[in-house]
């Protein structure tokens, strides 16, 4: 299964899971399977059929806007990285 | 040398004081006071600094410690860039605000100066590093909206001694040419309490990128 880092701002919505696997061909599908059992996160991720501007998606060492987006392949060993933009530190 | 700190807060504490004792001059720029609540994390404040300016203040307390630095209680935005930072050789943002970090990366593209974005919450951070010709800050996050701040998720103290320390020390690298494995390059820490390695990104151009196209047409 493919493993989906989920980034600490988004962690309150997954119970507290940084890892979560999921079984999922392709970026869409993982964050389908996501969704589906932790309602309501791929709405922080995605607006619509895009990645919200603020957030990047990486499968392995790779931007996925350099893949194929949403439709990147994943396979049973990928590890699919969401990062967002965060502004703390003051 | 000289750098602009922006934010005097978690972050720009040790930055600042980490930059001056290397010899940087600094100015520093922050619109806030110091309140009880900032305390924990920003520990180059005391108790006795409530309610002062966090910009002079953290300048007076690096000139303390006998470095050179100015403060300005302001918000750092483009229209200031030139008269606060233009005879800045960097510029190194450690605000809580993500206008200001798209506005200090926008401005750096267009001068053609270095910078480094640094931000932390919660319990990790990330830094970017930026030169001319490279990717660049709004590349990557395109538009700041919604993005994690402090306010909104809280940090743990010691998560902004890191982070700053770390984005000190890609600033001094950068600003001597030292950095150029790291230009272009997103560090990210998602715990530190679980691991102090970082997830390294690194990202190209984006075509369509507002601030890459303006510095190319000018």
């Amino acid at each position: 299964m493919a493993t989906i880092r989920v980034p600490g701002a988004l962690r309150l919505l997954t119970a507290n899971q940084a890892d979560v696997e999921v079984e999922a061909a392709t970026v869409r599908a993982a964050l389908a399977a996501l969704d589906q059992r932790y309602p309501g996160i791929a709405g922080k991720i995605l607006d619509g059929e895009a990645v919200k501007p603020f957030i990047r998606i990486y499968v392995g060492a790779d931007d996925i806007t350099a893949l194929q987006g949403l439709d990147t392949p994943v396979t049973a060993r990928d590890e699919i990285a969401i990062i967002p933009a965060i502004a703390g530190g003051r | 040398m000289k750098a602009t700190v922006v934010g005097a807060g978690g972050l720009g504490g040790p930055l600042a004081l980490a930059l001056a004792a290397a010899g940087v001059e600094l100015v520093i720029v922050d619109p806030d006071v110091v309140e009880v609540s900032n305390l924990h994390r920003q520990i180059h404040f005391t108790a006795a600094d409530l309610g002062e300016a966090k910009a002079t203040t953290l300048a007076a307390r690096v000139a303390r410690a006998g470095g050179r630095a100015k403060g300005y209680r302001l918000r750092w935005v483009a229209e200031d860039g030139d008269d606060l930072s233009g005879d800045s050789d960097l510029v190194v943002d450690g605000s809580d605000d993500p206008e200001t970090k798209f506005a200090v990366s926008d401005w750096a593209v267009a001068r053609g100066k270095p910078y480094v974005i640094a931000a932390a919450v919660q319990f990790g951070g990330n830094v970017l590093v930026g030169a001319p010709g490279t990717a660049c800050y709004r590349c990557l996050f395109e538009e700041p909206v919604a993005a994690a701040t402090c306010a909104a998720a809280g940090v743990l103290g010691p998560v902004v001694g890191a982070i700053g320390g770390l984005a000190a020390a890609l600033a001094l690298a950068v600003a001597h040419g030292g950095a150029h494995g790291n230009l272009g390059t997103l560090y990210v820490f998602d715990d530190l309490r679980a691991s102090p390695d970082p997830r390294v990104v690194r990202f190209s151009p984006r075509a369509g990128c507002s601030a890459c196209a303006q510095r190319k047409a000018s």
